[in-house]
């Protein structure tokens, strides 16, 4: 598993948040506050993972950066401009979410047929995503025909299509069983480092984030803030030898502790 | 195939088979008189005597269903694309779609007749009127329910308000549409049936007119070449929905 | 495979069902007869054409035979398949249905025939200058009827109708109104008196006039009843032609208790209406032999022209078509 190449240039963009607010208002109910006053800077072509308890506002925030969601106070600056152009930006969700009357090839060139970009074009671009995640057998096939991995994989390879500065993914291996999710843990790790870009990581796996990430942010339960920001003491060359390791227990205990106290619970 | 033959055709031609024969000895036995309930022998007898006026009336009807379902699919889709377009939309003109399902087509047939004339044009507007409904409320349907993390995804990318209805929101709601029209159809042919008894032509003139003379065969044998039409369409429907939907859904595809 | 047998399995109930209620119709009748309750089934709403009944109800003609009548049915009641089944005892219907029931192998028969001349008619508007039905099939325009009628095809047969636009009659005259060039049909006691009562100037011409005059406003009967209870025939048939006796003499009190129950018509149509068809009803043959009498020949005529016309395939002996009720007096058995 490669490191990430300390030569190649750092296309990934820098995110600011600063005093996120968002408050999710519906009638006859009580308001939730999803995230309250929360800052975080993630600097260009870092790997951060964000941990949190279920329903904590993780999504939420992703989603701010993404700019799927308003901000009721506070701000987010992504690179140099306030909002990321966009082309720039790239988000995996939970699920696959591919359109199922669309081939693979027609399903990952999706984001540049909506830029307006050339069918010649789109379709070199599709096919160098796809092989990138391996898939390049199955590029005429449609959804249905793939597994869940697969289908994953095709989600990673419509989100890098575009080149992103900033890839954004919520969870996106949690419904996969361990054997897949381990590798697709390891495609992802050298996607980065072969592109540079910068990755913001939702899960709430301690183990995922710990062998992902360069940086784990730790975040309380509802509403949202900061706990702990912690840079992890692994090495850079992440193998599957590593989980077996004592200093990756250690680093996931660091991260288990954090957790709680931001859950509420004794440390 | 062969297999699959045997399975989806075979149980519902046995059924037809026993019952209709159950039926003609049946009626038999008890003695009734043909004038209430005809043999199926007697019907099919009828239906072969009077294919001359029958399968012409046929064609008129089926020209007109046709008329009449093409029109409820073109103005059913795009009222549901209008209603699907804001919340607001869809509250203040929603229950004015439900009234084309609530209006009793039998009452309004000779208002049809009155707008239009005697003829083909007061028929296909009956049929209209009874099909559109189905397609609009399926394929809104279809439309609200596009998931939402798709939506999302087109909104990332900038698309516009007409790549998400053309790229996303119109092939989600496909098998919704084929749903509704697989409703509409058998419904377009009762309004036209219904229309033809006001207006005039096709195989509810027929139906009129077997009544009158006391041919109750000749009623029942009318009554099958509707359902016969209807049926048609159905099987049509499912052909659709069955040849645009195979990549969806795991069932379909061979592996 | 249950999911296919399952609607299969409500349609062979269902079917199962309605074998068994139409079995079991005639037990019906049979609880009615014995408590002297007479239920007849009629084929409009009450208007002049059901004039004698009414009188005869008002003047207890049935009362002081022992019947008590039960009026049901109206417009498109299927009447004939009505008494078939046993659920009324007696009908209204036209002649050429009677036959058409017994070509189809229904024993029905005729006991009583109100109009010896048909009121049926076509109504055109007179600016057009036409002098008899020859004439508007020559002339063209649209011509609404009720489908199936036996006259459509008489009309087929002697006269070119491809000028013609046939479209179903709706039972209202609101088209014949707006259209100057449309002719519709008719009855009589109804249509041409409202539509001359909306300004309109209608000219009528009768159907009997071109040769085909079936008996109209038919009282009908099962054979079976007609030839085995003929006592109970022949009593609802004697009350009923007092009560006409009545009606030709009077109608207005009549017309008074169906305008009641029928208010889409005004007293005056009624008045009208009455007068329209009382030479329909009682010409010199029913002067001679009673109100409602036949005779054979009618029948045989009539017989003839529905074999001819096709909607027959060979035409009944016209003594089984009707059975002369001794009540009615001395009428001929014989044709004349």
């Amino acid at each position: 598993m490669s490191a990430p190449d300390p030569t190649a240039a750092r296309t990934g963009v820098a995110v600011r948040v600063r005093g996120a607010h968002r408050v999710f208002r519906s009638a006859g109910e009580a308001d939730v506050a999803a995230v309250e006053g929360l800052d975080l800077s993630i600097a260009a072509g870092e790997f951060v993972a964000i941990l949190g308890p279920s329903g904590c506002g993780k999504s939420t925030l992703l989603r701010m950066i993404a700019g799927l969601e308003v901000l009721d106070a506070g701000s987010i600056a992504v690179g140099d401009g306030g909002s990321a152009p966009k082309n720039a930006l790239a988000y995996v969700f939970q699920d696959a979410h591919l359109l199922p009357w669309r081939n693979v090839l027609s399903n990952v060139a999706l984001p540049l047929e909506l830029q307006g970009r050339a069918a010649g074009e789109r379709r070199d671009a599709a096919a160098r995503a796809i092989a990138s995640v391996g898939l390049a057998d199955a590029a005429r096939r449609h959804p249905a025909q793939l597994s869940g991995g697969m289908r994953m994989r095709v989600s990673l390879a419509r989100a890098l299509v575009t080149e992103p500065r900033l890839l954004l993914l919520d969870e996106p291996f949690a419904a996969l069983d361990e054997i897949t999710r381990q590798g697709l843990d390891d495609q992802l790790r050298a996607l980065w480092a072969a592109t540079g870009m910068t990755v913001l990581f939702v899960t709430h796996s301690i183990a995922e984030a710990a062998f992902l990430a360069e940086r784990a942010v730790v975040l309380t339960r509802r509403p949202a803030r900061v706990v702990l920001e912690h840079t992890l003491d692994l090495p850079a060359q992440r193998d599957a030898a590593l989980r077996g390791d004592a200093r990756f227990a250690r680093e996931m205990s660091v991260l288990y502790q954090a957790l709680r106290r931001g859950n509420g619970e004794a440390a | 195939m062969k297999r699959r033959f045997v399975e989806n055709f075979l149980p519902p031609a046995a059924t037809f088979l026993l019952t209709t024969a159950a039926a003609e000895f049946g009626i038999r036995a008890a003695g009734i008189s043909p004038l209430l309930l005809p043999t199926p022998s007697a019907v099919a007898r009828a239906a072969l005597q009077h294919s001359p006026t029958l399968l012409p009336a046929l064609a008129m009807t089926a020209q007109a269903v046709a008329v009449g379902l093409a029109l409820s699919i073109a103005v059913g889709l795009l009222v549901a694309i209008a209603l699907s377009t804001s919340r607001w939309v869809e509250r203040a003109f929603y229950p004015y779609a439900i009234f084309f399902q609530i209006v009793p087509i039998v009452a309004i047939a000779p208002l049809l007749v009155i707008w239009f004339g005697y003829g083909m044009r007061a028929v296909v507007a009956a049929a209209f009127i009874v099909s559109v409904f189905p397609v609009i409320a399926n394929s809104l349907a279809g439309l609200l329910s596009v998931d939402p993390a798709l939506r999302d995804l087109f909104r990332l990318y900038g698309a516009s308000g007409f790549a998400q209805l053309w790229k996303l929101s119109l092939p989600w709601a496909l098998p919704n549409v084929l749903t509704g029209l697989r409703i509409a159809a058998g419904l377009a042919v009762i309004g036209a049936i219904v229309g033809e008894f006001v207006g005039g032509g096709g195989l509810g003139v027929v139906v009129l007119e077997a009544m009158r003379q006391q041919r109750t065969d000749l009623v029942f044998a009318a009554v099958l070449h509707a359902a016969a039409l209807g049926l048609a369409l159905f099987a049509a429907v499912n052909a659709t929905s069955h040849f645009a939907l195979r990549r969806w859904h795991s069932q379909e595809t061979e592996p | 495979m249950s999911r296919l047998f399952g609607p299969h399995l409500v349609v062979a109930i269902g079917m199962a069902t309605l074998l068994a209620i139409v079995a079991c119709g005639s037990k019906d009748a049979a609880t009615r007869d014995a408590a002297g309750k007479v239920a007849l089934a009629l084929n409009w709403k009450p208007e002049p054409e059901f004039g004698g009944l009414y009188e005869a109800e008002r003047i207890d003609a049935f009362a002081k035979r022992g019947l008590t009548l039960e009026l049901t049915g109206g417009p498109g009641a299927p009447v004939v398949q009505m008494v078939e089944a046993g659920k009324v005892e007696f009908g209204i219907a036209a002649a050429d249905e009677v036959m058409l029931a017994r070509d189809r192998g229904t024993d029905i028969v005729a006991v009583f025939a109100t109009y010896q001349t048909n009121p049926q008619g076509i109504m055109v508007h007179a600016a057009r200058g036409l002098h008899s039905l020859a004439d508007l099939f020559a002339a063209g325009g649209t011509l609404a009827v009720e489908p199936g009628v036996a006259y459509t095809k008489f009309f087929e047969k002697h006269y070119d109708l491809a000028k013609m636009r046939i479209v179903p009659y709706g039972y209202s005259i609101a088209p014949f109104l707006n259209d100057p060039t449309m002719a519709q049909q008719v009855f009589v006691t109804a249509e041409p008196i409202a539509a001359r009562r909306q300004g309109a100037d209608p000219q009528l011409f009768l159907i009997a006039e071109s040769g085909f005059n079936p008996y109209a406003a038919v009282v009908i009967t099962t054979g079976a009843r007609a030839r085995g209870e003929t006592k109970r025939v022949a009593d609802f048939v004697a009350a009923l032609r007092e009560g006409w006796r009545g009606y030709l003499d009077d109608p207005t009190q009549a017309n008074a208790l169906m305008g009641q129950l029928n208010k889409e018509m005004d007293a005056e149509t009624f008045r009208l209406g009455a007068a329209a068809q009382q030479p329909l009803i009682e010409d010199a043959f029913a002067k001679q032999y009673g109100v409602g009498a036949m005779s054979l020949e009618r029948w045989a005529t009539l017989g003839k022209q529905l074999q001819e016309l096709g909607l027959i395939d060979a035409p009944p002996a016209p003594q089984d078509c009707f059975v002369q009720v001794e009540a009615l007096g001395s009428a001929p058995q014989q044709p004349r």
